[in-house]
């Protein structure tokens, strides 16, 4: 018979991998406060991959023990299985190293490769742009379109194109330098860092993809509420709006092959509504509700996995 | 005293703005006025050269020209940095993605509408 705390798990593994993630991504709440939304989604990511990497593990080991702490220390001192050990749990053994393997090693990858892309492209940048005399922490560009960006990082690059500077007021600009460093302050590559790697290793899992492109649009509507909390000026909120506005409307001289335009574009434009018809704050308990659900949901596995069988 | 970025900068300035090869100590005096020692332009140099920006011949003493022509350095900067590639997500956080015509038509549609409504 399966332990009890197995099937838990994998339950659990099961809702988090599907309904979970396909509920919040539909859920209209979100945009009301992207920081308490982003939070549900690490928690989540973290507790998906615990309780499905648990489940297997769990599982393969039960002829061990029938809790995980129970069946560690049987194998780590040499114990003799209590049970026999049959295909099935080999299989659910395998199956867990794997999967951690994956998960870990595709993390770490994207980990490299993110850094090295981005110290080339900051190289590429720091031979043609001008330290801003205006703003101390950016730096120009010279180039017709009107781009902004920030590279994160040790030595993280802020750049505002001279396209962008001519097509901004000064309140506009302060607009959009204020959302990338809010980018920055709050290290919102390293919220995304995992659903990115998330996506790369179960491509076949629709949740991964949609949980991506949540979280995306989630950490620009952050950096939008920081920007404008830190913004002076009669309506922030439709200079930020002007800003990206222009910003999207001139977005010539890159070539873009239209099948990437789809997400970004609605994304883009749900920024904008968001800004031009504030939805009304989440209520103090729909907010606190919200994240103790996220504590409890991460410790429901850890508390699977630790605790003596059931 | 500038620092090795600013130095870079200016370094790669003169090797774009030169006719052709340059020697380190053409560069020297060209930085006479940042008070540059010969040893400091030889590390920016090599520091430029390890990062692919440029190269030298065999002649004695070595020159030096830009491996890209600032052209095409800017272009190979706008497709690298904003191209559209899915991990160039990953890389930068772009204030606004690539909208394609029609979605732009609707934001200034979506914007104006809000204008001709008093208030904020």
């Amino acid at each position: 018979m399966l332990p009890a705390t197995a099937v838990s798990l994998a339950v659990l593994a099961v809702l988090l991998a599907w309904p979970v993630p396909a509920l919040l991504a539909r859920a209209r709440w979100p945009r009301r406060d992207p920081l308490v939304a982003l939070v549900c989604w690490q928690s989540i990511g973290l507790a998906g991959g615990l309780s499905m990497i648990g489940a297997l593990l769990v599982h393969g080991l039960s002829p061990w023990g029938h809790s995980l702490p129970e069946a560690v220390r049987s194998v780590l001192t040499l114990h003799p299985a209590a049970d026999r050990v049959r295909g099935d749990h080999w299989v659910a053994l395998t199956l867990a190293g794997v999967l951690a393997a994956e998960l870990l090693g595709v993390l770490v990858l994207s980990w490299v490769r993110t850094g090295r892309t981005r110290r080339r492209h900051r190289e590429l940048l720091e031979l043609v742009v001008q330290p801003s005399a205006e703003l101390p922490d950016t730096r120009l560009l010279e180039h017709p379109a009107p781009v902004a960006f920030c590279i994160p990082g040790a030595r993280p690059l802020l750049v505002l194109s001279s396209g962008m500077v001519a097509e901004l007021d000064g309140d506009q600009l302060a607009a959009v330098v204020a959302h990338e460093r809010a980018h920055l302050r709050e290290h919102h590559h390293l919220l995304l860092l995992p659903f990115v790697a998330w996506e790369a290793a179960l491509p076949v899992l629709p949740a991964a993809a949609r949980a991506h492109a949540g979280v995306r649009e989630l950490v620009e509507m952050r950096a939008d509420d920081v920007a404008l909390a830190s913004l002076s000026g009669t309506a922030p909120r439709r200079t930020l709006a002007r800003a990206i506005v222009a910003a999207a409307g001139g977005a010539g001289g890159v070539e873009v092959p239209s099948g990437a335009l789809a997400v970004t574009g609605s994304a883009t434009g749900a920024r904008v509504v968001r800004l031009l018809e504030p939805p009304r704050h989440l209520p103090a308990a729909a907010r606190w509700a919200a994240l103790l659900s996220a504590g409890l949901l991460l410790l429901l596995p850890t508390a699977l996995l630790l605790l003596p069988a059931l | 005293m500038a620092t090795l970025g600013e130095l870079e900068r200016a370094v790669m300035e003169r090797l774009w703005a030169a006719e052709g090869p340059v020697a380190a100590t053409t560069l020297r005096g060209e930085l006479a006025e940042r008070g540059v020692a010969l040893t400091t332009v030889h590390t920016v140099l090599s520091r430029l050269e390890h990062k692919g920006f440029v190269v030298h011949d065999e002649g004695r003493p070595r020159r030096f020209r830009p491996r890209a022509t600032r052209a095409d350095h800017a272009a190979e900067l706008m497709h690298e940095v904003l191209g559209q590639a899915g991990d160039r997500q990953a890389v930068l956080a772009r204030f606004v993605g690539s909208v394609n015509a029609d979605e732009a038509r609707l934001l200034r549609e979506l914007l104006s509408g809000a204008d001709d409504t008093p208030g904020d």
